[in-house]
């Protein structure tokens, strides 16, 4: 199993994949300035988010360590492994609401935004989630320092994915007029951008904690709360991976 | 025999001064409110009007009557001391309330909102002061009176800074009210403690994996972490819930009982309401009030019983446990303000673009509600982690306790679903406080979304409410048959059929609101095949009583109480989901009398059944028999009436959510009856919260295998121990192989060295 290979091993699979979703980032991007097939978007997003889901968030793990000690750390990390996902289940089905919300209102239509904005913030994320990435498989093979710099990266990258959207994108859209209640598609987009920075914002608290905690020695191979958070920061990605087509570039903009 | 009568005229005379006491009080209370509101009308118009039927006498009387009450009860104990309390504080509330308005609004409103609002913040927090002191759940309170207003105060600023009306009618503006009270929502939760130990783990700190409890009853008024303690902690706010929305159940019951509008007339006014608009808040809140302490109720059984039940020593994240727990009372409190806020009149579903208008007691329901739904998630969530991680040696999917597979089913549609409804009600937050647009069709929005996102929720959730109340009638009933239970595969698959199902239903109860016409009979047919596994069900239960040695202690008659109750629901179901007849029936008393029928054969009689059943493991000592067959015997039959009433009126016309009917459709009797009946039921469950309590302190000691079940827990000593299982058991053969000789379920292992 993969989470079995030596450091450098996993660190060299972090970079593949991180190549396979910058590649199929600007796939998509083409194909929505191209010729705009919803099914090829939609296939690429399932790509993109399986490919994080197996490789950034590890969901094989969920199989592991059944047996053995109900009171050994591998059990109960299993057992908070467990719990997490289950939350991330949950959460999910928010933002599945608010794609059906989406699609019910708008249709094969999308607010007009800024695309370039978009892409520009939508590679920042992911380039965060391949930190992360890096931060967590560090912090595995005992490197203290690689694992703070890289979570320091990761904390900055999404602080700019956040300023870039709350602070530049949704003035620039207003300034378009578009605006919460200026119809369907400003509350869709507004709800949507907002639940997802919302989101990005816990999950940049879960990164302080366990970076300030990190600097005054916590985890060694016992770090269930760095996995945890990186888990949850790649959700967010993932999130974000169904949401940049779904608000950007699905169908004929309007407004 | 004279040793009888000697007994009778003892409880009599009792009984007797209960009653005679508790009428004082609540005479000098009703007389001093409507001497208040003499003086009011005297003092504001010039002369003065004595009425006799003011609402400030019904409420000061009511006031009164609970100190005195719980003192002619217990003397004047810790109880008493917090209801007197509690009265004191009512009133100075309402009074500091009176002051603020009157500052601030610049004129003197006694029957506005705010000062009711004060009245019953302040009263609450009182009442758990005097009990119980500055700590737990006291603490959490203030936290979230003072922190709400700090909240309102920083909205309000914020508004007067940017030159928009910073008061309305409510005291705070819509926005500053909605963001208090979550602000205060939150408050509670660092006030009562439960977030102690993640605030030390998130600065890098220890914590000892468990925290010693107090001894006795204090340690259920603050955090504990024993998953039996949350359990109990979970039944009996249920209960205080179910004695609310009872109560506001019986209130417009009342006006019910004739046509025309008696009390709740447009002359009246509480709350800033008339009464009308008042029927319509306590309507539309005993609906909500009721789903939401099913959700505790459940949560309550599940608490308790599950890890037990499969041998773990708690639930898998014990600090969640008491979180999940912890954040439901706030938004109980929230719940409640939306009733002195102006209330609201949706109804539980609060469907745009009523919900848009309503006043901000609509935004207090959402938020409430809200909050509740992540009681339920995160409940749910510890569930499924603890049965999949935390069962005994050789505990296999097909060795597990039914109860369990009905928990787990049910928590996967708590873990899910639920935040769609949260999701739902978000949004028309959001078109409320930003004006965007989701459900407004000038905008572009679609009102019948609304509706789906709801019921995608709602539809599962109605099996959210049963699946664990069926479990525990597939649990209970072999032990009092004396037989083991038939087709044990086919019951614990039909809980994961029923919910899955479930899941694919839900427009049915939209056949009638405009979506899509070729949406219908789908959805009918998928409604319809849920009759399936739930017959499944029905199968089980009826192949295991027959030829089997019926015993009928209380709990065994709530359990058969509850299969006749649910068979009248199941089978009154089947008519809504048929698209043709439910066009007529959509709306109408029929539905209410349907849905009534399933919650209590689902819910509320297994949920008794429950309560008498683990009442010794909890306590050590039992209910009252004789009580509890009262309980019973008169319950059931006065909610048949209720119900089939109910179905009859609906079937003759009577639409629902409507405080008044024609004469001409000829069922004033038939509305009287209801009322009757439903206040028999409410005398029943007076009589069974008394036993409850009283049984506590006074009830037959009970410390064995009071039953004589197979189950685990019941293999030690009453009360369970703080982590249950000293030595851990073994499952070695099936749960339920009653009366077969040499059979055995567990078997515990040799005590070892290490601790378990
Ligand atoms: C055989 C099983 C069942 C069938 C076929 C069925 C069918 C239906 C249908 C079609 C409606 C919508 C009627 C209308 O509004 O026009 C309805 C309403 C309702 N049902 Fe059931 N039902 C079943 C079981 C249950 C159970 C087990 C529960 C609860 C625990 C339940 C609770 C409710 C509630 C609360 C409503 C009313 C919702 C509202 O409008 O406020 N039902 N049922
Ligand atoms: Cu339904």
């Amino acid at each position: 199993m993969a989470h079995k290979q030596d450091k450098a091993s996993m660190l060299n699979q972090g970079v593949f994949i991180f190549v396979y979703l910058a590649v199929l980032t600007v796939l998509e991007f083409l194909v929505a300035a191209s010729f705009n097939s919803t099914a090829v978007l939609i296939a690429v997003a399932l790509v993109k988010g399986a490919l994080v889901v197996y490789y950034y968030m590890h969901v094989y793990k969920l199989s592991a360590d059944h047996e053995g000690d109900h009171n050994s750390y591998e059990y109960k990390s299993g057992t908070n492994r467990l719990g997490l996902w289950l939350f991330l289940i949950s959460d999910a089905f928010v933002f599945g609401g608010l794609l059906v919300m989406r699609m019910n209102l708008l249709g094969l239509t999308r607010p007009n935004l800024n695309q370039l904005l978009g892409l520009g913030v939508t590679s920042i994320l992911l380039i965060s989630s391949f930190f992360m990435n890096r931060g967590e498989t560090m912090i595995a093979h005992g490197d203290r320092k690689g694992f703070l710099n890289n979570t320091l990266v990761t904390f900055l990258l999404g602080l700019g994915f956040l300023i870039g959207v709350v602070f530049v994108e949704w003035r620039l859209a207003a300034h378009e007029g578009l605006t919460p209640s200026s119809g369907a598609a400003g509350a869709a987009f507004y709800m949507m951008t907002g639940m997802h920075a919302f989101h990005v914002l816990t999950g940049l608290v879960f990164l302080a904690i366990v970076w300030i905690n990190g600097r005054r020695g916590l985890y060694d191979e016992k770090h269930y709360p760095v996995e945890a958070a990186a888990v949850y920061w790649h959700f967010v990605d993932v999130v974000w991976i169904v949401f940049y087509p779904a608000l950007y570039l699905v169908g004929t903009a309007i407004v | 025999m004279k040793g009888f009568f000697q007994n009778l005229l003892q409880w009599l005379v009792a009984t007797l001064r209960v009653v005679a006491i508790t009428t004082v009080g609540t005479g000098v209370g009703y007389l001093l409110g409507i001497g208040l509101s003499f003086l009011l009308t005297l003092l504001t118009t010039g002369t003065g009007v004595l009425d006799f039927t003011s609402p400030a006498g019904v409420v000061l009387g009511s006031f009164f009557a609970i100190p005195a009450f719980s003192w002619s009860v217990s003397g004047y104990g810790p109880v008493t001391k917090g209801f007197l309390l509690l009265t004191v504080s009512g009133l100075v509330g309402y009074l500091v309330g009176v002051g603020l308005d009157s500052i601030i609004m610049k004129s003197f409103r006694p029957t506005a909102p705010v000062p009711s609002a004060f009245s019953l913040l302040f009263a609450f927090t009182a009442f758990f002061f005097g009990v119980y002191g500055y700590r737990g759940i006291t603490r959490g309170l203030v936290y979230q009176v003072v922190w709400t207003l700090i909240g309102g105060f920083i909205v309000t600023g914020i508004r007067a800074l940017m030159g928009l009306s910073a008061f309305g009618g409510f005291f705070f503006t819509e926005p500053a009210w909605v963001f208090g009270a979550l602000v205060g929502a939150v408050a509670f939760l660092f006030g009562v403690g439960v977030m102690d130990d993640w605030v030390k783990w998130a600065r890098g700190m220890d914590t000892p994996e468990f925290h010693e409890d107090e001894p006795g009853w204090e340690k259920y008024l603050g955090v504990s972490l024993d998953h039996k303690v949350i359990g109990v902690q979970y039944t009996v706010t249920a209960l205080f819930l179910i004695a609310v929305g009872g109560t506001f159940a019986l209130i417009f019951r009342t006006e019910l009982a004739a046509s025309g509008l008696q009390f709740l007339n447009v002359g009246m006014n509480l709350f800033g309401q008339n009464g009308p608009q008042l029927y319509n808040t306590l309507m539309s809140l005993h609906g909500m009030i009721m789903i939401v302490s099913i959700l505790l109720g459940i949560a309550g059984i599940i608490n308790y019983a599950v890890p037990m039940l499969v041998g773990a020593h708690d639930m898998a994240f014990p600090r969640l446990n008491a979180f999940a727990y912890w954040v439901s009372v706030p938004a109980a409190v929230l719940l409640l303000m939306s009733l002195v806020l102006g209330g609201f009149d949706t109804g539980w579903t609060g469907y745009p673009p009523l919900s848009v208008k309503a006043p901000v007691g609509q935004q207090m329901f959402f938020l409430g509600v809200f909050i509740a739904g992540w009681s339920s998630i995160l409940g749910a969530l510890n569930v499924i982690a603890t049965v999949v991680r935390m069962r005994a040696k050789g505990m296999t999917a097909m060795r597990l306790p039914i109860l369990v597979w009905a928990s787990v089913a049910t928590s996967i549609i708590a873990l899910t679903a639920t935040q769609l409804i949260g999701l739902s009600f978000q949004l028309v937050m959001f078109q409320r406080l930003f004006g965007m647009g989701f459900f407004d069709p000038a905008k572009g929005g679609n009102p019948v979304l609304f509706q789906h996102l709801f019921w995608f929720y709602s539809h599962p959730a109605v099996y959210v409410f049963v699946l664990p109340g069926l479990g525990v009638i597939s649990e209970l009933l072999p032990v009092f048959v004396r037989k083991p239970l038939f087709g044990y595969r086919w019951v614990a698959m039909s809980s994961l059929g029923i919910a899955l199902v479930g899941f694919l239903v839900w427009a049915h109860h939209m056949f009638t609101s405009g979506m899509n016409e070729y949406l219908r009979v789908p959805f009918m047919y998928s409604t319809l095949l849920v009759a399936v596994p739930t017959g499944v069900k029905f199968f089980s239960w009826v192949a295991t009583i027959w030829n089997g040695k019926i015993e009928t202690p209380t709990p065994m008659l709530f359990v058969l109480g509850g299969i006749v109750v649910f068979l009248m629901g199941g089978l009154s179901g089947p008519p809504n989901a048929t698209v043709s007849v439910d066009l007529h029936l959509h709306d109408t008393y029929f539905i209410v009398g349907h849905f009534h029928d399933t919650i209590f054969g689902g819910f509320v009689f297994p949920f008794f059944a429950a309560i008498y059943y683990w009442f010794p493991k909890a306590t050590g000592r039992r209910m009252s028999e004789f009580w509890g067959k009262v309980h019973f015997w008169l319950m059931t039959p006065a909610f048949f009436v209720l119900t089939f009433g109910m179905m009859r009126v609906g079937l003759l016309g009577m639409r629902r959510r409507i405080a008044d009917y024609d004469p001409a459709q000829g069922f004033d009797t038939t509305h009287l009856i209801l009322t009757i009946a439903a206040f028999a039921i409410a005398l029943s469950v007076l009589i069974f919260l008394i036993n409850f309590f009283h049984s506590i302190k006074h009830g037959e000691k009970a410390e064995g295998n009071v039953w004589n079940s197979r189950s685990p827990e019941w293999q030690v000593p009453s009360p369970m121990p703080a982590h249950n299982y000293e030595t851990p058991f073994e499952v070695v053969g099936e749960p339920y192989d009653y009366g077969l000789p040499g059979s055995k379920y567990i078997e515990f292992m040799p005590a070892q060295g290490g601790k378990h």
